[in-house]
């Protein structure tokens, strides 16, 4: 049961061993082409993922909602669509940076369309980048593709509305964010030995199982009676004040 | 050079935050944090698969496929190997343009860069945890869609 939930949380970092395992008896050359690659990208990554977590946070606790809905919202408009546009176009990094700088600003308020454009335009439309695009493959090339590219994100971001629902990603978020404060309260109120007998590796992981897979709450050994009440009282607190 | 530009915005902005309330910069850089340990994991790991599918891409292979004498299919094909790889922008370019010399089409080499850098098969899992399954999938089979349009315009036009 452990197991499989550790290699299910983790199924992309094992998948990856493996592919790299078997490409290492089937060709040694490939796999060290794959590590040198590999080591490209993790510069890449180094570099910027700092940065960006840190501003998404900064968004998070400085940033008012209201001048965000006010910009980029549901109601701002042609004025919001450009403005995401240009701030897509201005970022550094690949498109995964853009991730958590787009999601705190959805949280914000920020509508699902000028999140999207956002995305699209910090991957594709790369004003840092237009020197080296129109060094190798010209002038043309490059003013024709921004010609295309520059509309076509703005349709991307109003057709991808219509199929997405903020309310579910921001609901489904705040679920998320309840759970992790249930889970801190039920570990808190363990022993803290991470002794083990309960079946689970530390106290955290046992409060985990607590609230994700409805674990039993009379398994801590330490904590004996009182401990099972202290859980008890929790979970009917918390989940009579979620409803 | 943007790299070192925001990094120097990312520091300013550091600063004016801790000038005026520490407690919330505290707050900010726990949070900046816990999103480190819990995205970093699946990026590294993306990162490494893209390392080796790339690693196991012969570019006779792409060169084959990219200079098609059909010109939608090398679009096409241009457009499925630019959404199972991710390359960084500044090795897009100059990859671009030898391929160009070695006989691709230009319509393979414009779809190959828009679905390369907008289009993540392998930075699925990371959009999914952000967003949800449905965003992912909808934005990113609508950029598919749209990069083949990108491509076909640019083959009228140039």
């Amino acid at each position: 049961m452990k197991i499989k939930k550790m290699v299910l949380n983790n199924k992309l970092i094992i998948f990856t061993v493996f592919a790299y395992l078997a490409v290492l008896i089937y060709n040694d050359k490939i796999f060290i082409k794959g590590i040198i690659n590999t080591g490209i990208y993790l510069k890449e990554m180094l570099e910027i993922m700092p940065a960006i977590f840190i501003i998404a946070a900064l968004i998070n606790t400085w940033v008012p909602s209201e001048i965000i809905m006010e910009n980029f919202g549901e109601k701002s408009g042609l004025k919001g669509k450009l403005f995401s546009l240009f701030i897509g176009s201005i970022s550094a990094g690949p498109i995964y940076a853009a991730f958590p700088i787009a999601q705190s600003l959805l949280f914000k308020g920020a509508s699902i369309s000028n999140v999207i454009i956002i995305i699209s335009a910090w991957a594709v439309v790369k004003i840092p980048m237009l020197l080296v695009e129109i060094k190798f493959l010209g002038v043309s090339f490059a003013a024709a593709r921004y010609l295309f590219t520059i509309p076509s994100i703005l349709l991307i971001g109003i057709i991808a509305e219509k199929f997405i629902s903020k309310e579910e990603i921001l609901l489904k978020a705040d679920m998320n964010n309840e759970k992790e404060d249930i889970i801190k309260r039920l570990e808190k109120s363990l022993p803290g030995f991470n002794c083990g007998s309960c079946g689970y590796i530390s106290c955290n992981s046992y409060a985990k199982a607590i609230v994700n897979e409805k674990e039993n709450i009379n398994k801590c050994v330490p904590g004996g009676e009182e401990v099972k009440k202290k859980l008890n009282l929790i979970l009917i607190i918390m989940v009579n004040y979620l409803q | 050079m943007s790299t070192i530009l925001l990094i120097i915005v990312t520091l300013s902005a550091l600063a004016f935050s801790f000038f005026k309330d520490r407690s919330k910069t505290l707050r900010s850089m726990k949070m900046a944090k816990g999103m480190f340990f819990k995205t970093g994991k699946d990026i590294i790991g993306v990162l490494f698969l893209i390392g080796l599918i790339l690693a196991m891409l012969p570019e006779s292979l792409i060169q084959t496929l990219f200079g098609n004498s059909n010109h939608f299919l090398s679009g096409l094909y241009g457009a499925i190997i630019g959404t199972i790889t991710i390359i960084p922008a500044f090795i897009a370019f100059p990859l671009s343009k030898t391929l160009v010399e070695s006989g691709a089409n230009l319509v393979a080499v414009a779809a190959f860069i828009t679905t390369l850098t907008m289009v993540g098969f392998a930075t699925l899992p990371i959009e999914i945890e952000y967003f949800g399954k449905r965003f992912a999938f909808v934005r990113n089979v609508l950029s598919f869609l749209f990069a083949l349009v990108i491509a076909g315009g640019m083959v009228i036009i140039l």
